[in-house]
């Protein structure tokens, strides 16, 4: 990075909080600062949302995602439609007529306080620690690949956040994640262009779609029901459906953002929008990575592309053993090379080129077992490495820049609506039940200090992150342990209209306990938690109203 | 509140809910011809 690039980068990432506390600063009551000023229009709302969904994460690790495996991740967005329909039809015309600052406030109204309580304790647990690695993420990326202190990076991307949620409460985060989101379509279509750009002149678009078509890259839709497969449409309507539909419906962060829209309307068109743009979203970025691995194709990629970890591997002594490999990657990639500019009609040209691709990705396994060895085993996967190199080796100065502010900005705006999230929940949900009666700005100032406090401990839980082997796997679980509980007290709530607070209550401690324990004892994958906590809510709910507590009075006396 | 308290829920917005469902399979042909095509 150059000048150029450290101006434009500051430029972005500074810019727009201060235009949002230019815009925003007053003095809030408390439903000014939870919810706006209900002045968010849908399109605000709409941008809002898919900011706070599309965190650092998305943006660094899918293109790296389609580099090694295809566009086939795309079908795990495929039940988030059906998801936001359902949370436009049910979830936000409730939140929306019970007049709620938090979804948990609903279970509180539906329940009793003990329910309520829960609910928000799980979602802070969950939400606290995810917003920690939200902001570790990017920051061991970024500060391992530009060379910077990690604790400054960590700082840099979480301290703005801090400072700007404090302050503006909700409406600033709305506004600030609408500009945003803008940065980052702006940027991720600039670096689609070059990856094209960059591509070898007489390779046409379509010719360079055929070539990854036939190494396996372009599969988007299997509707295979194969159980082995990682990502087929059924997986991804059914897996996404649950994890959408507790997303979307039951995590403050989103609720937060489309209960400050200025109507029912505003709220429900700005999630719908989200519902048909999702997809077609991801699928550019996925594209983005495949028109990066085609340009690897021509232009030799690094063997690991986390090189902070390979050049430690080289000092420790592993120098040869990595130098041979180096040899035989290089072979393999110039071999490669040669098929790929003849015509693709020479026989057995896919399953040659299929078979020089597999070898390489042999080799580099090997490279990263003789990493581990090393005591030099990275953080995250290879693959998050991949766009982030590509662009910082690749990219013009200023856009490289520009780059590096899209994963800030994407950084800041899920941080923002978490901080937002977590302070409110903590306020409403927790602080205003045992203080009572008091002024609205008591509140208001109640809720800034103790977003403040959250924002220490996403730092502190960002400090620590280290301590985690795969920190974006880790966020994942720990959502899937979660999520499903949580999702299965709202089911409860809006559906079995005959079950009761202290029935919810201890089937969901029941079930978050078994999912803890299936966790900790089984190598179940983690998705499924989200299905299994969700159902045993329900059953275990069910199952206590029925028996335990089938006498309504008798369970209010025990 | 649940949702038995408020049936009429469902019956707002269907023509919108519908017309999303459409257009996402949409998506979703495009994206599975796109597979075919380039595969």
């Amino acid at each position: 990075m150059n000048n150029l690039d450290y101006i434009v980068l500051f430029a972005t990432i500074i810019a727009i909080p201060l235009y949002g506390l230019w815009r925003t600063y007053n003095h809030p009551n408390l439903r000014e600062y939870l919810k706006g000023d209900r002045s968010i229009r849908w399109g605000t709302i709409g941008l809002s949302v898919m900011a706070t969904q599309a965190g650092p994460i998305t943006f660094l690790s899918m293109p790296g995602q389609a580099y090694e495996s295809g566009i086939g991740f795309i079908q795990n967005y495929f039940g988030q439609p059906f998801a936001l329909i359902m949370v436009c039809a049910v979830f936000v015309p409730i939140y929306q007529r019970l007049k709620v600052y938090t979804a948990y406030e609903y279970l509180g109204q539906r329940f009793d306080k003990k329910t309520r309580f829960l609910g928000g304790f799980l979602f802070l647990i969950q939400r606290g620690i995810a917003g920690g690695i939200t902001i570790y993420a990017p920051a061991i990326i970024l500060s391992a690949l530009l060379g910077w202190d990690l604790n400054l990076t960590i700082w840099l991307a979480g301290g703005f956040v801090i400072l700007y949620t404090v302050v503006g409460g909700t409406k600033i985060v709305s506004l600030t994640q609408r500009y945003q989101i803008s940065v980052i379509l702006i940027g991720m279509a600039l670096a689609f262009g070059i990856a094209v750009y960059r591509l070898p002149a007489d390779l046409s678009f379509s010719d360079a779609l055929g070539i990854a078509g036939r190494m396996g890259k372009l599969q988007a839709v299997d509707f295979s029901i194969d159980p082995s497969k990682r990502y087929t449409f059924w997986s991804g309507i059914l897996g996404g459906f649950f994890l959408s539909l507790s997303y979307f419906g039951a995590d403050q962060s989103q609720v937060q953002r489309y209960l400050a829209g200025n109507s029912l309307r505003a709220s429900r068109i700005g999630l719908l929008f989200n519902a048909l743009v999702k997809v077609p979203m991801q699928f550019l970025i996925l594209l983005l990575g495949v028109m990066v691995f085609l340009f690897y194709q021509f232009e030799k990629p690094p063997i690991f592309f986390n090189q902070p970890s390979y050049q430690r591997a080289v000092a420790s002594g592993h120098g040869p053993e990595l130098a041979a490999l180096q040899k035989q990657f290089d072979d393999l990639f110039e071999k490669k090379r040669v098929l790929l500019q003849s015509s693709p009609d020479t026989p057995n040209w896919s399953s040659d080129v299929q078979q020089l691709d597999a070898q390489s990705r042999a080799v580099r396994d090997e490279t990263k077992k003789i990493l581990e060895k090393a005591g030099a085993n990275p953080k995250s996967k290879d693959s998050d490495y991949v766009f982030i190199t590509f662009v910082l080796n690749h990219l013009p100065h200023g856009v490289v820049g520009l780059l590096v502010a899209v994963i800030f900005c994407a950084t800041m705006s899920a941080t923002s609506a978490v901080l937002n999230a977590l302070g409110s929940t903590t306020a409403v949900d927790f602080y205003r039940p045992f203080r009572p009666g008091k002024e609205d700005h008591h509140y208001v100032v109640a809720t800034r200090w103790l977003t403040l406090g959250w924002g220490m401990v996403t730092i502190a839980v960002a400090s620590f992150c280290s301590l985690v082997e795969n920190l974006i796997e880790a966020g994942n679980i720990l959502a899937s342990v979660f999520y499903g509980s949580i999702l299965g007290l709202f089911l409860v709530a809006l559906f079995l209209r005959h079950v009761r607070g202290s029935a919810v209550f201890f089937g969901a401690v029941l079930a978050q306990t078994m999912v803890i324990a299936l966790f900790l004892t089984t190598n179940i994958g983690y998705l499924w938690y989200n299905l299994i906590g969700c159902t045993a809510v329900l059953l275990f709910a069910s199952g206590l109203q029925a028996t335990v507590f089938r006498n309504p009075e008798a369970a209010s006396a025990k | 509140m649940s949702l038995h308290d408020h049936p009429p829920f469902f019956s707002t917005w269907r023509k919108a809910y519908w017309f999303a469902v459409l257009l996402f399979a949409i998506e979703v042909a495009l994206l599975y011809a796109f597979t075919i095509r380039f595969s």
